[in-house]
């Protein structure tokens, strides 16, 4: 694994914490939100700082060098990444709609009464 | 005395009505509001039918969002105290006056009600995670808090005027100590005990409680120092 994949490793895992930083600070994110990505950016310092992790894995999965292992092992975390997101859209579409035909209905009530 | 005890209540159908009913019972001139939320079962019918003061949200919002409709409605209608109370029936509503009373006298923002104050806790796993948090609150706020996860909280208007404005305040330990850290308020334990839940189960999962604790960790020993 080279010198300037590490450095970018953990360039990157800098700069994900900066955002999430910034997330908090403007009280957008709950704490909930950021604990992936304090994970992830955990997760490539970890790599970055010990190549032989990567290595081992590497090994054991008979992927051909390091560096493709952990593009492999983000693919596969993005990829979860995305389930879990497409399901949390499918419940908040879920709630918007029961939301919106809630007041549709509540309305209709109010304006028959009045 | 203006107390609200908010009541967030989600499938508690076996314990909502005898839950209000004592609370009705044992604290004459009580105020609540059960906050239904989006419970699949009868939770919502049967207050109707018992007449009990509900907010019935139509769909499920999770604890943290039907309690932030709670203080919503503590706000709006200008509530001194606000206190946070389970509808499965493990508080027992004699504690109320002693905390509303613990509160005045304390000059405290957040009284707690709490198991184990005199008493030493249990050895158990979940006893092992509430202690993991109570270290990390002295560590980084200086103040002991022997039950954190406690579900049994009174808060101070203005502690109820913070809630109903931010989003990012959940009913959870992290939210202790972010007020106590980055806003200075004082937080005090009041002695209460708690039953065994009477109905229902436990909502917290082996996987949910890892998850729990992770969050509140991470929450505590992080995200702590970048809040506002």
């Amino acid at each position: 694994m080279s010198i300037a994949l590490r450095i970018v490793l953990i360039v990157g895992a800098c700069i994900v914490l900066m955002f999430v930083i910034s997330k908090i600070r403007q009280a957008r994110f709950s704490t909930g939100d950021s604990l992936f990505w304090l994970l992830l950016s955990f997760g490539l310092v970890v790599l970055a700082l010990f190549p032989s992790i990567s290595f081992f894995l590497s090994g054991l999965l008979g992927v051909q060098s390091p560096s493709n292992f952990i593009f492999l092992a983000v693919i596969a975390l993005l990829l979860v990444r995305e389930f879990s997101l497409q399901n949390q859209i499918a419940q908040l579409t879920r709630k918007i709609t029961t939301l919106a035909q809630e007041i549709a209905l509540k309305n209709e009530d109010r304006s028959r009464q009045g | 005395m203006s107390t609200l005890v908010i009541i967030p209540a989600y499938n508690e159908e076996e314990s909502i009505v005898s839950t209000v009913q004592e609370l009705i019972g044992k604290v004459p001139g009580v105020q609540y509001v059960v906050v239904n939320d989006g419970s699949l079962d009868s939770t919502a019918e049967l207050c109707k039918m018992h007449n009990f003061n509900l907010i019935d949200l139509p769909v499920n919002l999770g604890l943290t969002g039907a309690f932030q409709t709670g203080m919503k409605y503590a706000y709006q209608h200008g509530f001194e105290r606000a206190i946070q109370f389970d509808a499965d029936g493990q508080h027992d509503p004699r504690f109320i006056p002693i905390l509303e009373r613990r509160m005045q006298e304390s000059n405290a923002d957040i009284v707690i009600g709490s198991r184990f104050i005199g008493c030493k806790k249990p050895h158990s796993l979940r006893m092992l995670g509430s202690n993991l948090i109570s270290t990390l609150i002295h560590a980084t706020t200086g103040t002991a808090i022997n039950d954190p996860t406690s579900g049994m909280r009174l808060y101070n208007k203005s502690v109820i005027e913070l809630f109903s404005k931010r989003s990012d305040l959940t009913p959870e330990p992290e939210t202790i100590a972010f007020l106590i850290k980055r806003r200075g308020m004082r937080v005090v334990e009041e002695q209460v005990t708690m039953r065994e839940r009477t109905t229902g189960e436990s909502y917290l999962t082996p996987s949910k409680a890892v998850i729990y604790m992770a969050n509140a960790c991470s929450s505590i020993l992080f995200s702590l120092w970048f809040r506002r």
